[in-house]
């Protein structure tokens, strides 16, 4: 964070924070959303799948130890490397629902398309606001990771799954994370030292 | 086997004197024996034999010639043979079998597999082996049998034969099996082994060895290998699969789930399970989950169920424009398959070889799919394929796109010429038709009908027209395009096609003349009018000229007394129209009548003889409007054969006068024939004839009433109805044709010129109300009323008052005549000059009051006893009391009827009336419940002691203390108010009467009393009976000033007598 940041430049961080807590909010929401309608039309088990879904290769997860001891860059770090991830998953979701499904279930792929929209649009949300706090870090979008693995079907279901259900948690994560940061803090890089935690 | 080199070796070493050989032993013991000979290829056999003696047993080389050449063919022996064995370099005797054909035993070569390849996706093995048919000397049929095992155990899972034929030279064959479980599940083993049918030999023929098991490894034998099989395979519904999941060896697998629903499984190894699907059901579009639920893990694939392809239906293929074969088709029962598994679409034109896949939704029930248009090809032979990963089908159709056009719409239509009856147009379709001719439709509707043209060259003039094409293929007919979007265009004016209709009126004054000109249909107007042109020829001369524009529909001429030719044209801006002509020539007429006509239906009939000097038609002519509105002119001409017209009019309205003018049509003028009035309906008239009383008589009144106007009759007046009943003026009266009045009459007056009615017979000084209305065929009008009261009857007013005044008169004059002459028994009756108290009228008066009461005995003269005062107790007042229970007849018997029977009780011996009766008499309807009407005589011997027994005895029938009380036992008790009881409140109840004033302050003493003397108060002692009738007896024997005493300050009439002897 800066160490001093001027009153307008306070100003447009908050503004940027309240209104990334907004996006995640309602990101949540419609993630929650195409969670349930995606767990019906892939015909997954919920109760049977939950100790099976794995964490997502590529995406840090939402729940981390020592929360409370984050600088405002390394959430915002931590922030964009997952949604990036996120990104490009639910892309390659989007794309892999077309060929499976073509035009029969144009719903799920719509809703899908729109929460990738979000996670875009919440992503560079997240570059303004490091942009902001003129690090510099993650201006420039990390190369894309390889291709994964050709996956069977059941695999892509499973996977879609566990991409879902760690979104609605970033989406949380990320809500508390902007919640922090708008808020005034005494010194530059230190932790927030609240005890909060996601 | 033949190319083994050891058997080359013994063949090479073998001496064969014929061909195959079986041995027949017909040495001794000890020698070769057992002798057997098999043949692989008919061509060479190899024999065994044992050596017995030695224990020897093996194949030994017996030798017909010596050879150095590696290989020796020798034919099959054509017969039985004779073989003698000899073992080179030994002692032992030579040993000869006989060996005949049958004999020797074929056994086929054992065959070996070249490849077994999987297919793991479909299950499938492919299997390939040589059928080694060179080896043989001819073609043969070849069995092939083969074996498929399964897991370690190697469980046979089928045996098939398989069948070839053997064509002299080497033939790789290949065989596929599919299997009902995955090849990942477990392993698979394959053998084979064959039989060669060779008819021509006669030993006997078996099959050959199986060869060795090629194996195909499962999963479950390939370390780390796990998963869920089959993945993502696609079944047909209907199917039965099996699924199989294969984990790590220290992994324990729970339970295996299809869709939702667990199965029961089936072990195949210690780390492959599978269970079984029998007749699968489709899939959502997702495909259905099959998991393997493991104790820390889980797996799974997805399987997609779905149908094959059905066959394209409806299949059609048309051009719309020579670029493009557009083929629809409808796919018929859906897949059930989406995304890369959908159902995919090929167009095959087999003439030109060609191919096009097609890009179709899956989602929409009709499919089309484009081919390209061929130069030079008019006739396309197409098959439509289609698959999907189930299966295919396909469907084909042979068309001539020339005999298949389907144009587009028409677009970018446009007038390109415009004249009043035709109107040049043009349109564009898409597509390349030079080879074809089209056939287009125009359709033209107008605002005023839909009528549809074919030719656009017959239209009106100003007429506005929507116009749209459509076209389809000229030569062969297919389709029609869909119709252009639609075109409005107004055709060009032209002078209008006759002249307007004219009719002409002078004025009243017949100095100008009036034209006027119906406006022309618009169909006849060919544009708009934008004037009139009126002339007015005296033969060829020009006496008026005049432009009148538009909208007027009349002029005046003024032509003073002459006449002229009228012409009208009305001109628009194409040009005028042909000229109408009328005279202002009017014929006499003489013996016009008017007739009434009503409308019959929807128009007015107006019918008329037959004129034959009318040579040019009849007009009629009537106003549009009536009544005080100007003349709106309108006419209709008729033929001159007509006799009647029905005339209709919008503008016709129920209840309004028209008035209608027939005129005959000469070639030298117009002539008037009749006038008819009219109405289209009748309506009751709209108000009641105005009517006034002219005179009036004590029996009959005259009433006017005045016509009523044209305007308010609303129909043809038929009568008046005069009604007239007794009655007084009174707003809230109904009309009398409602009142219901019995005595009401009415009087009908059907002559329309009689404008007044004399009433008659009517009662003198009496109210009439009268009411007028008039009546049509439509009904009655509102009623008008009048009141008139009819005058007096003078002479019998007189009469009426002098006959009572008369007998008035007479009787007073008789009256005195009889008084006068009686006067002296008159005065001895009513006026004696000593006043005899038995003759006294006023005491009978005061008797006979008294006998209103048959209990009360007043008035009895008894010699008068003056010290003493004989009171009675009327009952007279007893109805007045209140208290049902005063009325007991216990009351009355308590009451004597004679008081005298007992002194003790109510004395009855009277001496005077008390004053109280004289008010009763004066007064009778007061019936006041107070002791003072109810005291009529005390006995002031006994006053007292009814007194102190009733306060002795308050239980004392209540009759003799409602009676009287006396007013100090009334002050007692209102004295003893603290200590009331029930029977004191109940007595106080029977008492019809309570002190008016407080007692206490009463004077008890009389005018004459000691106290009253010293008093000298008479207004204390005034009312008081005991003080009236008599000073002295009214005093007590013994004086007690505590006594109660009655109090009356009444007067009476008896006072005035009691008094008057003391005078």
């Amino acid at each position: 964070m800066a160490a001093a940041d001027s009153p307008s430049a306070a100003l447009r961080r908050r503004d940027l924070c309240s209104r990334g807590i907004r996006l995640a909010g309602k990101m949540r929401v419609d993630v929650i959303d195409l969670l349930d309608a995606y767990v019906e039309r892939q015909g997954l088990d919920v109760s049977s799948l939950d100790s099976s879904v794995a964490a997502v290769e590529g995406v840090p997860l939402a729940a981390v130890e020592r929360w409370d001891e984050q600088t405002g860059t390394q959430r915002l770090l931590e922030n964009l490397a997952a949604y990036r991830a996120f990104r490009a998953l639910l892309a390659q979701m989007l794309e892999e629902q077309r060929e499976q499904l073509g035009e029969a279930d144009a719903g799920l792929g719509r809703a899908l398309a729109s929460v990738l929209l979000q996670v875009s649009a919440f992503t560079y949300h997240l570059e303004e606001l490091l942009r902001l706090e003129s690090r510099g870090e993650g201006e420039e979008e990390e190369d894309r990771p390889a291709p994964p693995p050709r996956l069977s079907i059941f695999e892509q279901k499973l996977r879609g799954l566990g991409v879902l259900r760690e979104l609605a948690q970033w989406a949380v994560r990320s809500a508390r994370d902007l919640r922090q940061l708008s808020k005034p803090s005494p010194a530059t890089g230190t932790a927030a030292g609240l005890a909060e935690s996601p | 086997m033949w190319k083994n080199s050891s058997l080359r070796c013994l063949l090479a070493l073998a001496i064969l004197c014929l061909s195959l050989v079986y041995s027949q032993e017909i040495g001794s013991l000890g020698d070769p024996q057992n002798l057997k000979c098999v043949t692989h290829n008919l061509q060479e056999m190899v024999c065994t034999w044992d050596l017995s003696s030695r224990g020897r047993r093996g194949q030994t080389d017996f030798l017909c010639f010596k050879t150095k050449e590696r290989r020796v063919e020798i034919p099959l022996p054509e017969s039985s043979s004779r073989v003698t064995i000899k073992s080179s370099g030994t002692s032992f005797p030579t040993k000869e079998f006989m060996i005949h054909e049958k004999d020797i035993s074929f056994v086929p070569v054992t065959p070996r597999i070249l490849s077994l390849t999987p297919d793991f996706s479909t299950s499938t093995l492919n299997l390939k082996w040589s059928d080694n048919g060179s080896v043989f000397p001819y073609g043969l049929d070849a069995l092939w049998q083969i074996q498929i095992l399964r897991k370690e155990t190697m469980e046979e899972v089928t045996k098939v034969t398989y069948y070839s034929k053997l064509t002299h030279e080497d033939v790789i064959l290949s065989w596929n099996w599919t299997s009902d479980m995955p090849l990942e599940c477990t392993s698979h083993y394959v053998k084979i082994r064959c039989y060669i049918n060779a008819t021509q030999f006669l030993g006997p023929k078996d099959w050959s060895d199986w060869s060795p098991a090629e194996v195909i490894p499962g999963k479950d034998s390939e370390p780390g290998g796990s998963g869920v099989f089959p993945l993502d395979t696609v079944v047909a519904v209907g199917s039965d699969v099996t699924f199989c999941c294969v984990h790590e060896e220290d992994q324990h697998i729970t339970n295996m789930t299809y869709g939702s629903k667990p199965y029961k499984m089936i072990q195949l190894s210690s780390r492959s399970h599978a269970i079984r699907v029998l007749n699968a059901s489709a899939s959502d579009t997702s495909g259905t989950n099959v998991v393997c639920h493991l104790e820390n893990g889980m797996d799974g694939t997805v399987v997609f169920v779905g149908y094959a392809p059905d066959i394209p239906q409806n299949l059609s293929c048309e051009t719309s424009n020579f670029f493009i074969i557009k083929c629809t088709w409808k796919p018929g029962r859906p897949s059930g398959l989406y995304g890369e598994r959908k159902t995919k679409y090929s167009l095959f034109e087999r003439m030109s070889g060609k191919n096009v896949s097609c890009e179709v939704n899956e989602m929409n029930r009709d499919r089309t799919c484009g081919f390209p248009v061929l130069p030079d090809q008019k006739t396309y032979d197409f098959i439509l394929g289609v698959s999907n990963p189930i299966g295919q089908a396909q469907s084909s159709i042979l068309v001539d796109i020339t005999r298949r056009v389907h144009p587009k719409t028409p677009e970018k239509l446009s007038v390109t010429g415009n004249n009043s009856t035709s109107i040049q147009m043009r349109w564009f379709i898409n597509g390349s038709f030079a080879g074809i001719r089209l056939l287009c439709q125009i359709e033209v509707s107008s605002g005023r009908s839909e009528k549809k043209l074919v030719s656009v060259k017959s239209l009106r003039p100003y007429t506005k027209y929507q116009f749209r094409v459509r076209c389809s293929s000229a030569d062969h007919f297919w389709k029609w395009s869909d119709w252009s979007r639609g075109l409005e265009q107004t055709t060009a004016e032209a002078p209008p096609a006759r002249g307007p209709d004219i009719w002409r009126e002078r004025s009243p004054s017949g100095e100008s003349l009036k034209v006027f000109w119906k406006p022309l249909s618009i169909s006849e107007a060919n544009g708009k009018i934008v004037s009139h042109e009126v002339s007015c020829y005296l033969l060829e001369t020009l006496l008026e000229y005049k432009v009148v524009p538009e909208p007027s529909n009349s002029t005046e001429i003024k032509l003073g007394k002459g006449d002229c030719v009228i012409s009208v044209i009305a001109k628009n801006s194409a040009g005028p129209s042909p000229p109408s002509r009328i005279t202002s020539m009017e014929l006499p007429s003489d013996n016009v009548t008017t007739d009434q006509a009503v409308a019959m239906g929807n128009g007015i009939n107006i019918s008329w003889d037959s004129y034959p000097d009318m040579t040019c038609g009849y007009i009629v002519k009537w106003c549009r409007s009536s009544g005080s509105e100007p003349c709106s002119v309108d006419w209709q001409k008729f033929p001159s054969n007509a006799t009647n017209a029905v005339i209709r009019s919008a503008l016709f309205k129920p209840g309004v006068r028209y008035n209608f003018s027939l005129y005959g049509c000469k070639s030298t003028g117009y002539q008037l024939l009749k006038n008819v009035t009219g109405y289209m309906k009748e309506l009751p008239p709209k108000t009641a004839p105005n009517f006034t009383v002219e005179e009036t008589s004590s029996d009959s009144i005259l009433v006017k009433w005045e016509d009523i106007p044209i305007e308010e009759c609303r129909g043809f007046l038929k009568g008046y109805l005069l009604s007239f009943a007794k009655g007084e003026k009174d707003a809230l009266k109904p009309r009398l044709s409602e009142s219901g009045n019995p005595e009401l009459k009415v009087n009908n007056i059907t002559d329309l010129t009689k404008k007044s009615m004399k009433i008659l017979d009517l009662q003198g000084k009496t109210s009439y109300q009268l009411e007028l209305q008039a009546y049509t065929a439509g009904g009655l009008s509102p009623p008008n009323s009048l009141y008139v009261v009819t005058k007096e009857d003078s002479v019998g007013l007189i009469i009426a008052i002098l006959i009572p005044v008369a007998v008035v008169v007479l009787l007073g004059v008789l009256a005195s005549i009889f008084c006068y002459r009686k006067r002296e028994w008159i005065k001895e009756t009513f006026y004696p000059e000593i006043p005899n108290p038995e003759n006294s009228k006023a005491l009978q008066f005061q008797r006979n009051i008294c006998e209103g009461n048959k209990t009360l005995k007043t008035l009895e003269m008894n010699p008068c006893t003056p010290n003493s005062v004989e009171v009675v107790e009327t009952q007279s007042t007893a109805p007045k009391i209140e208290d049902t229970e005063m009325m007991s007849p216990a009351a009355e018997t308590t009451v004597p009827e004679d008081g005298s029977d007992s002194e003790m009780e109510n004395h009855v011996v009277v001496s005077y009336c008390p004053p109280i009766i004289e008010e009763e008499i004066s007064n009778p309807p007061m019936d006041e419940p107070g002791g003072s009407s109810q005291v009529v005589y005390i006995d002031i011997q006994s006053m007292y002691q009814p007194q102190i027994k009733q306060e002795e005895e308050p239980e004392i029938d209540l009759v003799t203390t409602a009676g009287y009380k006396p007013q100090m036992q009334l002050s007692i008790s209102a004295l003893k108010v603290e200590g009331h009881s029930p029977v004191e409140e109940e007595l106080d109840k029977t008492a019809g009467y309570r002190p008016q004033a407080n007692t206490n302050a009463w004077n008890m003493g009389t005018p004459d009393s000691p106290g009253s003397v010293e008093s000298n108060n008479e207004n204390a002692s005034f009312g008081s009976p005991c003080s009236i009738n008599s000073r002295q007896f009214l005093l007590p024997p013994k004086d007690d000033e505590d006594s109660p005493k009655p109090i009356n300050t009444g007067w009476s009439f008896t006072h005035f007598f009691q008094n008057k002897p003391n005078d």
